[in-house]
């Protein structure tokens, strides 16, 4: 996959604090808590994993992060300002964007017009009404917008599908293309709900290259909840982990390797032996890596 | 006042049984079913027919119709329809058993003739026996119907509770896969729910034939009624529903206590208690956030659905997606508005004008277009924006001295408000609960509206003349064309702009729409602002083609088959509205020309048929066709257009989430279709 990615553009000057960040963030759903009082910080040109479990509370985490849900206490900060209360769509007008773990395509749309309709939302603005009132139409794209949205296609190899509709798309496929989409949206801070799922190894390997390459060379700060250890552990500046909604570790990937909590929360004694030996591998390869 | 109550209690007894098999079979089938009434007419017509043509006793009679005739009504629908709609949107249900709904009565009609005496015996033996209860009345039929009501609760809740056949049902609610797995088939427990509700739907209509008569109309009428139970049990609790019921029967009653049914304000009033009931507790469910869809089925039973199938997910013909100004789809649709112009020139006066009438739905129909095709949001009440254009629009020419058309353009305007204020009132529920409450504000408006002077009129409403410069039929249809082209172009702007794309993303992802940056609430109000502001302007033309308002033709049940033929024809396709519009009004005009009488209804059937066919070519005839000639093409040219061409990066994984199976690779249909195929009878 080609890494040449234009530069976003800087939504909001960069005070120093954290781009993103949870304090204290507790979510509860009647009797059951899913977050506990949980801290996260995601620096400038930062890749930040977030492990756990099954059941671990990851994607709650992302859903408040993102906006989709309120937390019952604690606080999310975006350059240091309270974004608590604030919709997703004031978050992404922030320099916000997201995947998910189950792929929130739309459907009737091609591949083509997912990006399009990503790049417009940033660039264009006010236009749902203007449309209204112009034959926008049936004008031709602008040069900027389909040069960009071509490099994205070029970048993450959508382009045998493009101008196919996202409904049916094999699950690889519809993951690059969350992933692109959420790139053409231009972000500061990008949530990714484990990207590599559905892919193979080599295609896994061209993704996290081209996430690198948004990080190091447009200043984008990465989140990313993945089940890859090998993956987390090769491409994250700090991992974190959390187990039944609470951050049992925090720190670099070496500091997370040797935690106790950790291996004990991966290799908890109900789990049969070949699966602990298999984590014990992944772990070591990790560490080889 | 007890005489209110039992009497109250006689009518909530039969609410509740239609409420209670209504929750049944939309928990267990994830299907609500809008055909109940037709249903209930079908098994108290056959009742009748043994009852009084053939002469025979109560008892035999009543047990062939429950117990034979009424099972086997329900299974047969469920091998040929139901069983084919479980995973399917709700629009498609929806408009499945609506299509049903129109096609059953005229096919027992047809078959059994329309009853020619209206009042019909139920099931206690006549002269009517009368008793005394604290000093009240009640009759037999009265007494049968609480002893009706009983039987079914006991019967009903035993089966389900302790019996093997029970845990079945029960577990098919969770997961038709699991079922299947534990060596249980789903097919012939469905088969049984299907027939239990026929034989309830039957039970409800022989218990309310005497008292609201053995028509489609009265028994459609009562049953809609049920469904404020239904909603109040959030469609899925039968003590609930069965409560709600017995309690807006007692409140239908005692009302008439206080308030005169047979005065203008009671007449308005009291059939109107349970949608105001209905309003209620949606309005309270909304609020709270629990009026979302039941999801069918459990994680597995999702994970191998191949349908999902949506009508208005787009087809590589009808559209959308294609940025070509000229492509195939614009190209037939340019043939066809070409073919319809040049038709009014080519007939008579009448059939001229039966033309400008169905150009004048197919403007109505594009809003239907717009927010069910584009917008995704199952809305029955466009008919009643249509009627709201058309008495505006007359009472701007009356009173104010208004051009027609400024009136009918301008006046649309001041209806879209209502639109935007539904829309935001339903922007939280899910599609059937959108679906149920649009239809109750529709027969809300019309029984406390359009049903009262100065706007009924005898039926005639109100004087809506045409424009001076389209005194002819032919003029009036050309001018209709004109607006329905403009109008169409306008939509297929907004399709291709990013307000459609906005529109595509809303519908089909609300999660991940809003967090691209998306304001779902804008862009709702934005398809119900537009879509009001259509219907209005199609209303305004019906009026102005019939020269009156008319009010009972924007009757939510006609907008039923309006919406049916639409379907039918493919919701998101322009064009379809088009055909669907002249169809509506010239299809019945030809048969009753050219074929027997006997036939009239015919059409109708037709209407309904095709919407039944929804169940296994959810994109409509329209975009079937075109993707057949397209297929026919394809043939000669090697690609596939939606094959996922070999070597794209995780090509080779499994397919995200539903689809239309139109639209999924080879592979994946195939996978997919082998393994429903195990999971069903």
């Amino acid at each position: 996959m080609s890494t040449a990615l234009h530069a976003p553009e800087a939504a909001a000057p960069d005070t120093g604090a954290p781009r993103l960040e949870a304090r204290g963030v507790t979510v509860r759903f009647g009797g059951l808590v899913a977050n506990k009082d949980v801290d996260l910080a995601v620096g400038s040109q930062q890749i930040v994993g977030l492990v756990g479990p099954n059941g671990a509370g990851k994607s709650t985490l992302f859903a408040v992060l993102s906006g989709l849900l309120r937390p019952t206490a604690g606080k999310v900060f975006m350059d240091g300002e309270d974004v608590t209360g604030t919709s997703p769509q004031k978050r992404a007008a922030r320099g916000l964007a997201r995947t998910f773990q189950h792929p929130e395509l739309f459907s009737s749309l091609t591949v083509r017009e997912h990006l399009v309709l990503a790049y417009r939302m940033k660039n264009a603005k006010s236009r749902i009404w203007t449309d209204l009132l112009s034959f926008r139409g049936f004008a031709k794209s602008p040069k900027a917008e389909d040069a960009r949205v071509d490099e994205l296609v070029e970048s993450l190899q959508l382009g045998g599908i493009q101008h196919l509709p996202a409904a049916g798309l094999p699950l690889g496929s519809a993951r690059l293309l969350e992933i692109a989409r959420a790139l053409a949206r231009e972000p500061r801070v990008l949530l990714l709900d484990e990207p590599s799922s559905g892919l193979d190894v080599r295609e896994t390997e061209e993704v996290a290259e081209v996430l690198k390459s948004v990080v190091r060379d447009h200043g984008v700060s990465l989140l990313m909840v993945e089940h890859d250890v090998e993956l987390v552990l090769g491409m994250s500046d700090a991992v974190h982990v959390l187990d039944f909604g609470v951050k049992i570790a925090g720190g670099t990937p070496a500091e997370v390797r040797r935690d106790p909590a950790v291996r004990a929360a991966y290799l908890g004694e109900e789990i049969e032996k070949p699966a602990v030996q298999r984590a014990e591998a992944e772990i070591e390869q990790g560490e080889l890596a | 006042m007890l005489s209110y109550v039992l009497a109250g209690l006689g009518l909530g007894s039969i609410y509740a049984i239609a409420a209670g098999s209504l929750v049944i079979t939309y928990v267990a089938s994830g299907i609500f079913n809008l055909a109940f009434a037709a249903m209930a007419y079908a098994v108290a017509r056959f009742y009748y027919f043994l009852l009084v043509e053939e002469d025979w006793a109560i008892v035999p009679a009543a047990v062939v119709s429950l117990f034979v005739f009424a099972p086997a009504l329900g299974m047969f629908l469920y091998a040929v329809l139901f069983r084919h709609l479980r995973l399917r949107s709700t629009l498609v249900k929806l408009m499945a058993t609506v299509g049903l709904s129109v096609a059953l009565p005229p096919l027992v009609n047809l078959w059994l003739e329309q009853p020619t005496d209206p009042t019909a015996p139920g099931l206690a033996p006549r002269p009517l026996a009368t008793f005394q209860v604290f000093g009240s009345t009640i009759n037999a039929d009265q007494l049968t119907t609480y002893i009706g009501l009983v039987v079914v609760l006991l019967v009903g809740v035993g089966l389900l509770r302790f019996t093997n056949v029970g845990l079945k049902v029960r577990a098919l609610v969770d997961s038709e896969a699991l079922t299947s797995l534990s060596g249980t088939s789903p097919g012939r427990v469905s088969l049984g729910v299907w027939a239990a509700s026929a034989t309830l739907a039957g039970l409800a209509g022989i218990l309310i034939a005497p008292t609201a008569g053995l028509s489609v109309g009265s028994m459609t009428f009562l049953m809609s009624a049920a469904f404020a139970a239904v909603v109040a049990a959030k469609l899925r609790s039968l003590p609930l529903a069965v409560g709600v019921a017995l309690v807006m029967g007692v409140a239908t009653n005692v009302v008439q206590k206080y308030i005169d049914p047979s005065s203008d304000f009671g007449a308005a009033v009291v059939p109107s208690i349970p949608f105001a009931f209905m309003l209620l507790f949606l309005l309270f469910y909304a609020l709270r956030g629990q009026a979302g869809d039941l999801v069918a089925g459990g994680a597995l039973d999702r994970a191998i659905a191949t349908q999902g199938g949506d009508p208005t997910v787009v087809s590589a013909v009808t559209g959308g997606s294609n940025r070509r100004v000229l492509n195939p789809a614009v190209i037939a649709g340019v043939v066809i508005v070409g073919i319809v112009a040049f038709l009014p020139g080519q007939l008579d006066r009448f059939w001229s004008g039966l033309l400008a009438g169905g150009i004048a739905i197919a403007i109505a129909l594009l809003s239907y277009t717009l927010v069910t095709g584009e917008g995704g949001m199952v809305w029955l009440s466009q008919i009643t924006f249509a009627g709201g254009g058309a008495v505006l629009a007359a009472e701007l020419v009356r009173n104010q001295g208004w051009d027609p058309l400024v009136a009918v353009l301008v006046g649309a305007v001041f209806i879209v408000p209502v639109g935007v204020v539904l829309g935001l009132l339903t922007i939280r529920l899910g599609n059937l609960y959108i679906a149920l409450v649009t239809l109750t504000f529709g027969s809300l408006i019309q029984v406390l509206v359009f049903g009262r002077d100065p706007f009924y009129n005898f039926g005639s409403g109100q004087a809506m003349p045409r424009p001076e410069f389209t005194t002819t039929n032919d003029d009036f249809a050309y001018l209709a064309l004109i607006v329905f082209c403009v109008l169409a172009v306008l939509i297929v702007n907004v399709r291709r702009s990013t307000a459609g794309l906005a529109m595509s993303a809303v519908r089909f992802s609300e999660n991940g729409a809003k967090t691209l940056g998306i304001s779902v609430v804008q862009t709702k109000v934005l398809v119900s602002g537009l879509a009001t502001y259509t219907a209005a302007v199609g209303g305004g033309f019906i009026a102005m083609n019939a020269g009156s308002t008319l009010p009972d033709s924007f009757n939510p049940a006609v907008g039923l088959i309006w919406l049916a033929v639409l379907v039918t024809m493919g919701s998101r396709s322009i064009i379809a509205a088009l055909i669907a519009g002249i169809m509506f009004v010239v299809m019945p005009q030809v048969f009753s020309t050219y074929v027997d009488s006997d036939y009239a209804d015919v059409p109708v059937i037709l209407f309904g048929l095709g919407a039944l066919g929804l169940a296994l070519h959810p994109e409509g005839v329209v975009a079937q066709t075109g993707n057949n000639i397209m297929r026919l093409f394809g043939r000669r040219k090697p690609a596939p257009v939606t094959q996922v061409p070999p070597g794209t990066p995780g090509a080779s994984g499994p397919s995200a989430g539903t689809s239309d199976p139109a639209l999924l690779t080879p592979a994946a249909r195939g996978e997919a279709a082998t393994i429903t195929a195990g999971g069903q009878a």
